[in-house]
């Protein structure tokens, strides 16, 4: 392992009982910077976060983060890391000022310094105004931030986010994203490395240097977020009428396009592609509805990388656009 | 880090607004020990609702405020009486108060220290903390022990300093603190025993009205039907074959058996941990009057009673910290 590495686990694999396996073989490095950790619900990563953070044991297997071993030093691990859950979890009858310092307490700051922390932290999070009200009259976006608030008071090396914009609205989503971004900027004001676990790679991807797919407890890709999503572009079409009209226009264009509810989705292999698509659309003279430039989801990326390269296959469950 | 600076007027003696950008903390590091002292002191304050809001505190405050009744009618007592002797014993303070006043102390309590936090689903964001499992319920136990000593202690010293400035020479005041310590101890007996209990009843559910329940039902009930069936089993014992009835062990004691009465008798009040607790009190020599009867030969079963509900409730408590999630 490189000193570099924030996170670096080989082989890691987690099985409850003899029938569940929540991770399996799980090789992967996180560098300094963001990264994402993009899964459907149930793919491992709450399990991973847990063991990264020494409170799971993996049945085989080892994780170092920070340097430390997650079966020997979990306790150093814990000291250096933040750790924003997905699910609430404040109490509602406290100011956010005394349960942030109280955090900070817990993270081994002592009293007057958990104090300046708190009223630091929740100034980066934007609640400095706000933070002798009780965490109860909060909005969502506000839990949030004060969610965060508690992951930084004790100047983690790293910050582990689980689902960060759960219950955001779009504002809010944005807001936090940005907010993260600034945090985890390499040489930036915080330098914090974050890893974002999310099943939202749209969101994610925004502000990931690095990104992580897994599901069933199985590594799927790892790499840079522009290598991640190059190679995975897709024109979405949608014309009012014709649509098996146009499919057939394009298959005797050489393109082949995939029938996906009420669209065709087409792989972008160059920027001819676009071209033919508009041909082939004002040939026919079918009412152009939608055409939209998407990358993959993250349903896609639970498959096979080959088969990822499989337009057809892979946005057959699709329906969602960004 | 960066740091920049903004003017914020047209003259420097307008003052000047530091943006001083993130701060990395430099300082000490606490350990884990010190970091369960830290909850431990905050779940302490929390007992007796410091720091939040009036209504938090008004059953602390309230019964605390009972409990210390007695010691201020003793210390008034002395002083308008002649004799100025003494009217509540220190092992056993006002025994049936005593069990009032703990039994609402702790429903009501205990689940402040433990509920809240399964309820407002908190406890990821401890375990994720530099602290090991383990440390969480051991810290609260610590915190509502010692809220309990102070419940129980407190009145027993004011007891002492109501009664030692009254009393008359140093042989006198060494008496006073001769029996005080006697039931200092006692009062720990029972911080250590009832915090285990409240809190491991306290903690199997998040619902404050169920964790209250769950604790006020549990002392209540053993403790009522704890008497229904001595009672019974003593009276049986009286009219029953081998029941000669014998003159009452103490003018004061009016829960002493007569000789001759049952095992059942005996043993019957071990359900409930008042009695246990006061039992073993009278087994470790303690002579006043406390709720139950004087325990005889059944002494040790009165230990061993204690024991077992001490480890019974530490281990429930402990356990479910155990399968408490964690993420």
């Amino acid at each position: 392992m490189t000193d570099d590495r924030v996170i670096a686990t080989t082989a890691l694999t987690k099985r409850f009982g003899a029938a569940v396996t929540a991770l399996d073989q799980l090789t992967v490095a996180v560098e300094p910077g963001i990264t994402g950790l993009v899964g459907a619900n149930g793919a491992g990563k709450s399990t991973l976060i847990k063991i990264l953070l020494g409170l799971l044991p993996p049945t085989s297997g080892k994780a170092i983060v920070l340097g430390c071993d997650t079966a020997t030093q979990p306790e150093q691990i814990r000291s250096l890391t933040g750790y924003m859950p997905e699910h609430d979890c404040l109490p509602p009858d406290v100011t956010a000022t005394e349960f942030v310092t109280h955090m900070g307490r817990m993270a081994g700051v002592p009293p007057t310094a958990a104090k300046e922390r708190a009223a630091e932290s929740l100034r980066h999070v934007g609640l400095y105004e706000e933070r002798y009200r009780q965490i109860g009259t909060y909005s969502t976006g506000m839990k949030q931030r004060v969610k965060l608030a508690q992951a930084l008071v004790g100047d983690p090396r790293l910050l582990l986010l689980d689902e960060p914009t759960n219950g955001l609205d779009p504002a809010g989503r944005t807001a936090m994203l940005e907010l993260i971004a600034r945090i985890g900027q390499i040489g930036g004001d915080f330098d914090i490395s974050v890893v974002v676990a999310s099943h939202l790679l749209g969101e994610v991807e925004q502000i990931c240097d690095h990104l992580i797919a897994i599901d069933g407890g199985r590594l799927l890709r790892a790499a840079s977020i522009t290598s991640f999503t190059s190679a995975s572009q897709v024109l979405a079409i949608e014309v009012d009428e014709g649509t098996e009209a146009l499919a057939a226009e394009l298959a005797r264009r050489g393109i082949d396009p995939l029938r996906a509810e009420r669209e065709l989705l087409v792989p972008i292999a160059s920027a001819a592609t676009f071209d033919a698509v508009r041909d082939a659309v004002a040939d026919l003279g079918l009412p152009l509805n939608r055409m939209e430039q998407r990358r993959h989801r993250v349903e896609e990326l639970f498959r096979d990388p080959a088969e990822a390269a499989d337009i057809g296959a892979a946005m057959a469950t699709d329906g969602r656009a960004r | 880090m960066s740091a920049g600076a903004a003017t914020g007027g047209g003259s420097a003696a307008a003052g000047v607004i530091h943006d001083i950008g993130y701060q990395r903390y430099e300082g000490p590091r606490l350990g884990r020990f010190q970091i369960a002292a830290a909850l431990c002191w905050h779940s302490l304050r929390s007992a007796f609702g410091i720091r939040r809001g009036a209504k938090a505190k008004i059953v602390p405050v309230l019964t605390f405020v009972i409990m210390c009744a007695p010691a201020v009618i003793n210390a008034v007592a002395m002083a308008l009486s002649s004799s100025h002797a003494r009217i509540v014993d220190y092992d056993t303070y006002t025994p049936t108060l005593r069990v009032i006043i703990m039994l609402v102390f702790i429903a009501a309590q205990a689940p402040e220290l433990v509920a809240r936090d399964l309820r407002s689903k908190v406890l990821p964001l401890y375990f994720a903390r530099p602290m090991r499992r383990w440390d969480y319920p051991a810290a609260k136990y610590a915190a509502f022990t010692l809220a309990c000593l102070a419940m129980l202690d407190i009145p027993v010293l004011l007891l002492y300093l109501g009664t030692v400035f009254q009393v008359h020479g140093l042989s006198a005041v060494l008496a006073q603190t001769r029996a005080l310590i006697p039931g200092l101890l006692v009062g720990l007996m029972w911080a250590v025993l009832l915090a285990a209990i409240g809190l491991a009843l306290a903690s199997v559910s998040g619902r404050r009205a169920f964790s209250t329940g769950a604790v006020a039902i549990f002392l209540f009930m053993t403790w009522i039907l704890a008497h229904v069936l001595t009672t019974i089993a003593s009276q049986q014992s009286r009219v029953g074959p081998g029941g000669p009835a014998g003159p009452p062990r103490g003018a004061f004691c009016a829960a002493d058996f007569q000789t001759g009465t049952s095992a059942a008798a005996h043993l019957l009040g071990i359900i409930s941990p008042f009695n246990v607790l006061d039992g073993v009190r009278q087994w470790l020599g303690g002579t006043n009057c406390g709720i139950v009867a004087k325990p005889g030969q059944y002494g040790a079963v009165y230990g061993i009673a204690l024991l077992a509900f001490l480890g019974a409730s530490l281990a429930g408590l402990f356990f479910r910290y155990a399968r408490a999630d964690v993420a």
